[in-house]
């Protein structure tokens, strides 16, 4: 009986700091950086269709600082189980002038985002569904800004973190720019 | 500089504690169920004017276990900041017939509701600002169900449909 005991109260134990963990990293993935892996054609040549992991923040959408030209993660109007990666083109109030044929240069629309409202565009128009396919997208879809490629955070990580000899650093110098 | 030291650990290990105890709750009242303030007179007569405390659960939603009939927390189209509690009226899928002026039974209007969006009304279509007016909201800026009323205590209790 007193062995049961003692074990329930360190699996208890255990549990509570892995809990507690978990906690802390859905809040930390909540509320400041989280990354994320996107993949497919929609944002050639910006991200690759193989895949990038980048760096996400969540505290610019959550203090209304996303603007025209950022990177977002928006969960999908379409389906709510998915996520995509767009940018934004304009918000609330802007005139927007798009044509859902980029092949043909005569069949455009203009249209002025409601408020409340964000118009996403992928940066590849030849393959990507986005708010020319299914219209503005409210601003409370969004989740979250990208601001980097982890690859570069990796590299620039090694170059100030790590013992490099000057020759070294001016090859980093080209790789990061190169990458970046 | 030894005070300052056994101070400064103390400092942060009650810190942590409070920090623990923040995530801890805020887990909790995003994906278990939480109490939220809700108030308007959109809701009538569900809910008073002057305001209800409801408890809400935020599983059905993420499992996609709500339907139509359901009182949910919605996060407004028209104004990000703001929380919306509506009835579902209407899923994807589902054609959806409504009037844009309740006194006049002649203007009506039907539509099918897209995917990934839901059609919400609030129970008193003389006084509430809904699908009806912003059209259908998509499925994503659904945050919890409501499903108990805990305040006023003479009303405490479930809703009906």
């Amino acid at each position: 009986m007193r062995q049961w005991r003692s074990i329930a109260k360190e699996a208890v134990a255990r549990a509570s700091i892995v809990v507690k963990f978990l906690c802390f990293l859905h809040v930390t993935d909540s509320y400041l950086l989280s990354f994320s892996h996107v993949l497919g054609p929609s944002m050639l040549p910006t991200l690759n269709i193989t895949g990038d992991v980048v760096l996400v923040e969540h505290l610019s959408h959550r203090t209304g600082k996303v603007g025209s030209g950022d990177l977002v993660l928006v969960r999908s109007p379409l389906d709510p189980r998915k996520t995509l990666t767009k940018r934004i083109v304009a918000m609330e109030d802007d005139k927007v002038t798009f044509s859902l044929d980029p092949t043909r240069n005569y069949s455009s629309r203009s249209l002025v985002v409601p408020k409340g409202h964000v118009w996403i565009q992928g940066d590849n128009l030849y393959a990507s569904r986005d708010s020319r396919h299914f219209g503005p997208v409210p601003y409370g879809l969004i989740q979250g800004k990208v601001f980097l490629r982890v690859s570069c955070a990796i590299l620039i990580a090694f170059g100030f973190v790590g013992k490099i000899d000057l020759r070294y650093l001016y090859l980093l110098e080209l790789v990061i720019e190169e990458t970046c």
